[in-house]
This record gives C-alpha cells, structure tokens and sequence, in this order.
C-alpha cells in the first residue's frame, strides 16, 4: 500500500469512528436498546467468567443433604440457590458454566458469518456481471438447502464440538449478510466519488475495499450482530435436539436434560434459567439492531428527523 | 428481456438448483462415515452374509456413482423406497407427518401475515405512539427467541401450571381416529393445536410487522399521499392508499417464509410432539433410517426453491418498477 493509500483509509477511518459515535448516542437514546446493551455486556461476563464464578463443577459435583443424600430435582435452597436437577447437580454452576459454550458459538459463528458474507456481498456488488452470477446462484444454492436438517444431518456422523458447530452454522449462514451487502453496494458504487476515484485511476482492489466498503461497513457490523444472535439461536436448537457439544453444558443442553427427563412439568427452577438467559440474549441483539436500523436505513431516518 | 424468457430463465436455475441440492444431501450422507446395518452385525442381529444380501437389496454394494444415479432418478420421481427402520414405504410415513405440519403451519402462517401486517400498518402510520413502541418490543421478542424457548414457556405456563391445553401430541392418547378427517375435525385436536399454533403465530409476527411498519413509515409523506389528503381522504383512508403499495414485500416475503417453514418447524414438532415432518426426520436421524432421512431433507429443500421462484416471480409479475432482467 502506498502512503497515500494508507492517509485514505486513515481519513475513512476517522470518518467511520465519528458515525460510530453518532450512532452509539442515538443507541443510548433508546431505553429499550440500553437495555439490551446492558443484558449483552452481562452476557459478555458470563461468557468469559462464567465457569470460573460457578460454585461447583457443573457435571462431576452432586448435590447432596446433611445425611449425604443425592438430591434430585429440588427446589432452591441454600445448599443450591438455584435448586438442582433431575442427576441431583447444581442448577446455578450448570447456568453459569453453560453461558461459554453458548457465548463461543454466538461469537465464531456470528463474526464467522459476517466477514465470509460481507466480502462476498462486497465482491459479487462491485464486480457485477458473470462473477456476480456465480456468486449469486452460489447464495441461492445454500438458500435452498435447510440450514437445521443439513446441519443435524452432518452432526449425525462427526462428533459435534462448538467450534465445529460454529463452522457448520457459517457455512449455513453466510448468505444473509451477503445478499443485503450486495444490494448496498450496487447503490454505492454509482455514486460519484466511487466513479472519479476509478477515474483518477484507482485500482479494483483499492476502490473496492476503500471507497466502497467503509459505506456499507455499517450494515456488515449490524448482521455481524445478528448473525451472532441465529447463531446462539441454531446451537441452543441443535443441543435441544441433542446434537449439542456432548462435553460441555450448554444453555441449549440444560433445556434438552429437562425436557428429556421430564422434569420439566414441575421443576421450573431448572427450566427457567436457560430459557429466560437464551429469550434474553437473542432478543438483546435485535432491540439493539433495530435502534441501529433507524440509523443506517436512509428512508427510516429521513422520517424520523422531520 | 421480457417476462417469458425471465419465466424460463428463473425455472431453468431452479431446476439446477435442486439437482445440485439432491446432489449435495447423497454426498453428505454417503460419503460421511456410517452405516445404517453395521450396527446390527455388532449387535449380532444380523451374520455378516446376511448383511451383504441386506446391503444388495438396497443398492450400498454397487459402486458409488451407479448408486448416485440410481439415487438422482429415483428421488426426482418422488420414488422415495422403503424405510430401513420401519420396512414400510417411506412415502406412507412421510405423507401424514407432511399434513400433520401443514396443518399446522399453513393456517399460522396465513393468520399472522393478515393480523401482524394490519398491525404494523397502523402502527407505522402512529409513529411513536405507545401502540408502535411497545408492538415493536412484544414483536423483537417473540421473533428473536428460538421457537422451541417460547413454546416451553407456553407449556409450563398454560399447560403444566394452569393446564388449560393438553401438553404434546395431536389427539390424546385414548383417540384413535381414522383416516384425516376423523383426525383433523375434532375438540380435541384444536386443544392440542392451539398452543403450537400460537406459539407460531407470534414466532413469525414480528417479521411481518416490521414490514409492513417499515413499509408505511417509507411511504408517509410520499407525494401522492400529500395528494390525497389535499383531495380531502380521511386518516383511514390514506393509509389503505399507502398499505396496498407497501404489499408487495409483505407478499413476496410470505412467500420465502412459506418456503423456510419446514426447517423452522422442527424444534416446535419435539416440544409439543406434533407428529409433523420435522420431527420425524429427527427421529429418522437418531434411528439411521436413511431413506426417510434422505426424502425428508429433499421435500424440505424442494419447498424452499419452489418458493424462491413463486416468490421472484410473483415480484417481477406485480411490481411495474423492477425490471425483470439483470439487476446490474
């Protein structure tokens, strides 16, 4: 890159930062969206500290009285605040150590998605033409083939692991970004400063990922967002129906345990935890993604200022 | 290019698109590892002789792209053969849970677009009002959460708690009907339909609200609306004027949806038992019942690319504005 490619991208950036800040106050304006940056930043916590706060190992430690007793499927209590399942294990350490797995996917998966279909949403738009075709009837394909049978169809044969669930959500996933990345495209790069800069003799490359990405870098961070949100929302599905990360407690796998085992008829202590922590979180990045929304969509915010 | 040729143009690459979706499920299931009868030789149900015939008798002995094409010509007929598990055409296990879910979905799908999309209308038209902001809330909610997370709350809420519904299934266990109509006309299957009804009817409201609020606050303060109310058109009636122009998304989206029902329904079927398609390929998973397996993913595949091009078409054939050739 030369210098001057280097003083562009700095000045783009700058630029972006300052629409971030923009943005981000009119986030905060909304108490809705406040809320769901608070519930996000909660779940950001958990995901990374989540196992180390849990009072006792999630799986290997059981519950019992001061006769030495299991107990199974008991109402909170002070020896489990939280109460515990039908094996007799504590609700509360399940919680907090399932928060990772759940945060680990929602996060590969969610970026994973984002940067695979915004450089292709980016590609396809601004080439236009026989590489946009191709790209095209690509997204088309992933389209046609059912995310959740396909992917309970590979988990069947490979032993699920979270990273691999991720991989298997991006590959799935990917061609939402893509196709709402592309149609921004192709309305950015008719406008002038796209063209004068292909003029004065830009290359591809340059155009592509200096003037026409940062214009549409916006709604790529809004799908990254929530993509990252059908992404918890698909892996918490396949741990429901068992084809979950068989190490790890997920939120997704909790809900799976109660339902299986039935307890689910009385033991809300052990239902609700994971189901409000799921409700919560996906519903978190749409309250604050649609706040962003107002911001970014053109004919929403036009309104809005009159 | 006129409208034929785009008509030909569009059901050419749907037509790829299956074979190549076909193509992609017989990879993904022959060429991961796995066997739906080895099982049975460890557990000694079967000798190893007995097991070459078994093989024979559904083609796993020929070689792989003899068995591809076997596969292509016979689930392109619809020739779907028989199930592994249960030694019955896998057509007469698939067909009622087909219905099972249509049932289901279909009428959900229909009553959320007509209610949400009149919601949303008004409350794009009163922006900002208490109405608009807390539908949006209720909305964001309900089309966020997973829809199996809402309907286990509707189940320990009004089935186990107030047992106001039967918890799972489509009849009660006493029930024994026979044939669809005995089935479907019935007290006791609305009991057991209403909660995963509703459970779905909210799951896709918030997409068509949003729409069709979008779409109204996009066009408020369009030239010809300003038109309108010059001509002296009352609040009610400019805003018909303005819904039957924001329509189009709402139809073309109803019309993705339709497509994508199969997949979203699976996680629903298991909570509440429905006895659908989408539980029943899970069940065909965890048996290895391959053939069911392998037809279940095709119908749900197929509805998705025939919905796609309903969908293009039906937005190339009634909006005047897109042209239907390249959008480059």
């Amino acid at each position: 890159m030369s210098i001057t490619d280097r003083e562009v991208a700095v000045e783009k950036l700058s630029e972006f930062r300052n629409r971030l800040w923009y943005t981000l106050g009119v986030v905060l304006d909304d108490p809705w969206a406040r809320l769901g940056l608070f519930i996000l930043s909660a779940f950001f916590f958990l995901g990374i500290f989540g196992p180390y706060l849990a009072p006792h190992d999630p799986i290997q430690y059981t519950v019992t009285d001061e006769t030495g007793s299991m107990l199974r499927t008991d109402a909170p209590s002070t020896t489990a605040p939280m109460g515990t399942t039908a094996f007799g294990k504590d609700v509360l350490s399940q919680f907090l150590a399932g928060a990772r797995p759940t945060f680990i996917v929602g996060v590969f998966g969610g970026l994973g998605t984002g940067v695979i279909g915004f450089l292709v949403g980016l590609t396809s738009g601004y080439f236009g033409g026989r590489v946009d075709e191709v790209l095209m009837r690509f997204t088309d394909l992933t389209f046609a083939l059912p995310l959740l049978p396909m992917a309970l169809l590979i988990l069947t044969f490979v032993t699920p692991s979270i990273y691999l669930i991720a991989i298997v959500i991006t590959a799935f996933l990917w061609k939402m970004p893509a196709r709402v990345i592309r149609s921004e495209v192709l309305s950015v790069k008719e406008r002038t400063f796209v063209r004068s800069a292909r003029a004065v003799g830009a290359g591809h490359g340059r155009t592509m990922f200096l003037h026409v990405a940062p214009n549409v870098l916006a709604v790529g961070f809004l799908y990254t967002a929530y993509a990252v949100a059908w992404s918890i929302a698909v892996q918490a599905s396949l741990a429901f129906l068992g084809f979950g990360d068989p190490t790890m407690t997920s939120w997704g796998r909790m809900l799976r345990q109660v339902f299986e085992s039935g307890s689910i008829r009385v033991a809300y202590w052990w239902v609700l935890p994971p189901a409000i922590g799921i409700a919560a979180v996906t519903t978190s990045v749409f309250l604050v993604g649609r706040s962003l929304e107002e911001v970014i969509n053109p004919e929403l915010r036009e309104e809005k200022s009159e | 290019m006129n409208f034929r040729r785009f008509l030909i143009k569009r059901i050419a690459i749907s037509i790829i698109l299956t074979v190549v979706a076909v193509s992609i499920i017989f990879l993904t299931m022959r060429l991961l590892p796995g066997d739906p009868f080895g099982s049975l030789v460890a557990s000694g149900d079967l000798t190893t002789e007995q097991l070459e015939a078994v093989r024979a008798q559904y083609g796993l002995d020929q070689p792989l792209w003899a068995q591809y094409v076997q596969y292509l010509s016979n689930i392109l007929t619809f020739n779907f053969g028989y199930s592994i598990t249960q030694g019955r055409p896998v057509w007469d296990i698939l067909l009622p849970q087909l219905v099972a879910t249509l049932v289901l979905l279909v009428p959900a799908l229909i009553a959320t677009a007509i209610v949400s999309t009149i919601l949303g209308m008004y409350a794009g038209w009163n922006r900002d009002s208490l109405f608009e902001k807390s539908s949006i809330v209720v909305t964001t909610f309900f089309r966020s959460t997973p829809i199996f997370i809402t309907g286990i709350f509707f189940l320990i809420i009004f089935a186990y708690q107030l047992s106001w519904f039967p918890a799972f299934g489509i009849r009660s266990p006493t029930a024994n009907p026979e044939g669809f109509t005995e089935l479907y006309l019935s007290w006791d299957f609305a009991k057991h339909y209403f909660l995963p009804f509703a459970t779905a009817v909210l799951f896709y409201s918030g997409d068509f609200l949003l729409l069709s609020r979008n779409s109204i606050v996009e066009r408020k303060g369009a030239a010809y609306l300003k038109l309108h109310a010059a001509k002296g058109l009352n609040e009610v009636e400019q805003l018909a004027r303005a819904g039957r122009n924001s329509m189009l998304p709402v139809v073309t989206y109803f019309a993705l949806r339709m497509g994508m029902l199969f997949q979203g329904v699976i996680t629903l079927e298991v909570v509440f038992a429905w006895p659908g398609i989408g539980r029943g390929l899970v069940t065909a998973i965890q048996q290895q019942d391959y053939p069911t397996v392998q037809a279940a993913v095709f119908i749900m595949a197929l509805a998705v690319i025939i919905m796609n091009l309903l969908a293009d078409v039906v937005y190339a054939r009634i909006d005047p504005t897109v042209s239907v050739g390249d959008n480059v």
